[in-house]
């Protein structure tokens, strides 16, 4: 194994709850941006959070950089990995400049203030995001799709060779989306950074992601009714090249729609089918993955 | 528009500000029922037997007041920014966690119980409210760890029932003691400033800026905590250390200012609000800045307090809210455009 970040048979379940993730295994090489995309539940965030070392495994391990995850202090690992969650606004009135500063924390000298080094960090973060224009203004003031941008200004100022994102682009307009994904690639491709992002867009995933994992919980009911006769439940999970992974029928199984597949040019897309779609039956009678006309 | 902090701002405002809080120290020394000249005053005692007294007044009344204000105002304003960055919510005081029924319940029962040893000085009643304000908050933190991860809710709400619980408990004592012990209880409840000698003021102060200082070492940490402990967990801070430290601390210098002069609303509401409106969240100038103005306005307000019905007194928590509540909402008026959680 030589990945940056390596899972071996990795368990979890909250306390009186069912087990959520259970004996997964997979690595990612540094340098390449992984999705998680899964339904709803499947325990995205919750590998997330055990991935950052905020959740502690039942069982199996998880190494960063050949390391135990547990070996590392928070402040150790905060220096190999930044954290992107949820967009959120804090209690009080930070500025943008202030919010991004936080990610020298660990860093600070003996006074508790930001040295030469820390600045140019943090402005070449701004600039990198394009926030370095409303970096007076204060958190508040600012749109969904700024604000997620802030944040990832901060993990970039983290200066961190890993970055994992919960959801980076949820409420954000297809303009933003799409800006927030030519940044997190521009992170991996200039600086050679390693991104794990949870998200459930699968067409963005497709069209940035190297590789992708998809999760699909631990029931195997629908999908696979002979692993009902086996001792455990196993999560439902494949790991592999964005392409590969990405077919529709394994997401139409795993997250339970209808999809139609196409494809342009290079770019693959599905587009979910509901009750209602005008041409199902049309569609549900050709083989998935059809052309579109 | 506010830019990053750094040292030499923090030290300009920080120094302004002292110089400011010695300007009114000294001014409010000056204003009483009694007129003193400070240039008097500066001849010191004169000769043994002769009295001086301007000097009298000023070094053995009116100074030792005005510097416990300083103490206390400091210690309320310090304690009230951190139970409001560490519950992320504005409208914690340094009492929410129960200090102040605890406190209340440890003077009751000396006050009852009709103590009159002193310890290195102090009155019965001072031991007991210090004794009851760190206990309940210990009770308390330990209640509130117990409901887990989400401890922060579980804190406000242990917070609330304890007070709810202790307050119920002095009603009762209060209705079945007898009358005229429990005035000067009544008294204490709204906040007494008395003339402490100087011994206690050293003790007393030395606790106070120690917590300050060391509260002011972990300010960056504080601030990332503003986000919530999993984030501050990811930039790197250690949270539950961080939390533990700043809880004991706030606890503790709340607990020397309540033992010093009973219980004084308002303060560590409002200061720390008006700092973070004017000068911003940053946690680094909210500590050192949130003392200086709590100091300053409680000194005014104990001279308020001790100059409107001359000879008599008033409780300087009546001033402190009758006097903060409207400054404070000018303030929230002039600059809540510019802040997001008001909005």
């Amino acid at each position: 194994m030589s990945g940056i970040i390596e899972v071996e048979h990795l368990s979890f379940g909250y306390t009186f709850q069912s087990t959520i993730l259970k004996d997964i295994s997979f690595e990612v090489k540094a340098g390449t941006f992984l999705a998680i995309v899964g339904p709803n539940g499947a325990g995205k965030t919750t590998l997330l959070n055990l991935l950052c070392g905020l959740l502690r495994p039942e069982a199996g391990s998880i190494r960063i950089d050949a390391a135990r995850i547990k070996s590392y202090s928070v402040k150790e690992l905060a220096q190999i990995i930044a954290v992107v969650r949820q967009e959120f606004v804090p209690v009080f009135d930070f500025t943008v400049t202030e919010v991004v500063s936080m990610a020298r924390t660990p860093y600070l000298g003996t006074f508790g203030f930001e040295s030469k080094t820390d600045r140019e960090i943090v402005d070449e973060a701004l600039k990198a995001t394009d926030t370095a224009q409303f970096a007076p203004r204060s958190l508040g003031t600012l749109s969904g799709g700024e604000r997620q941008r802030v944040f990832i200004a901060r993990a970039l100022a983290q200066n961190t060779p890993i970055l994992l994102l919960d959801e980076p682009t949820s409420f954000l307009d297809l303009k933003h989306q799409v800006g927030i994904y030519d940044l997190l690639k521009a992170a991996q491709l200039e600086k050679g950074k390693t991104i794990v992002a949870v998200t459930h867009d699968i067409n963005l995933a497709a069209q940035y992601c190297d590789v992708t994992l998809l999760l699909g919980g631990t029931e195997l009911s629908h999908a696979a009714p002979q692993s009902q006769n086996a001792t455990q439940a196993r999560s439902n999970y494949r790991v592999g090249k964005t392409k590969d992974v990405f077919s529709p029928e394994q997401i139409e199984q795993v997250f339970g729609v209808r999809v139609f597949a196409g494809n342009v040019g290079q770019e693959k897309f599905f587009i979910p089918l509901g009750k209602f779609a005008k041409d199902i039956r049309q569609i549900d009678n050709k083989p998935a993955g059809c052309q579109p006309k | 528009m506010k830019e990053l902090l750094t040292p030499r701002k923090l030290v300009i405002r920080v120094a302004s500000a002292g110089l400011a809080l010695v300007a009114v120290m000294l001014v409010c020394s000056l204003i009483g029922a009694e007129s003193v000249s400070l240039k008097a005053a500066f001849y010191g005692a004169g000769a043994p037997g002769a009295v001086n007294p301007d000097y009298e007044i000023f070094v053995k009344v009116r100074l030792p007041r005005v510097i416990l204000a300083t103490i206390v105002g400091a210690a309320l304003a310090c304690s009230g920014v951190v139970f409001q960055a560490l519950l992320r919510n504005p409208l914690a005081d340094p009492y929410i966690l129960g200090i102040s029924s605890g406190a209340g319940l440890g003077t009751i029962i000396a006050v009852l119980s009709g103590f009159s040893w002193t310890l290195w000085g102090r009155s019965p009643i001072a031991v007991f409210a210090f004794v009851g304000a760190l206990g309940t908050v210990w009770l308390v933190w330990f209640i509130g760890r117990l409901a887990g991860k989400l401890h922060v809710t579980g804190l406000l709400l242990a917070g609330v029932v304890v007070n709810a619980f202790f307050s119920a408990v002095i009603m009762f004592l209060i209705s079945v003691a007898k009358s005229e012990k429990v005035h000067a209880t009544i008294f204490w409840l709204m906040g007494n400033m008395i003339e402490e000698d100087f011994f206690a003021l050293w003790i007393g102060g030395g606790c106070v800026l120690g917590g300050i200082l060391a509260l002011f070492n972990i300010s960056p940490q504080l601030n990332a905590l503003s986000f919530g402990e999993d984030d501050a967990k990811s930039i790197g801070v250690n949270t539950a250390r961080t939390q533990t430290i700043a809880f004991a601390i706030a606890a503790f210098i709340t607990a020397v200012a309540v033992s010093l002069s009973g219980l004084i609303g308002f303060v560590g509401l409002i200061v720390p609000h008006g700092v973070r409106l004017v000068f911003g969240p940053d946690h680094r100038q909210l500590f050192p800045l949130s003392s200086i103005m709590g100091a300053i306005f409680l000194v005014v307000a104990d001279t308020l307090a001790r100059t409107i019905v001359a000879p008599a007194q008033l409780p300087v928590g009546v001033v402190t809210a009758i006097v903060g509540g409207p400054f404070f909402l000018a303030l929230l008026v002039k600059y809540s455009r510019k802040v997001s959680w008001l909005a």
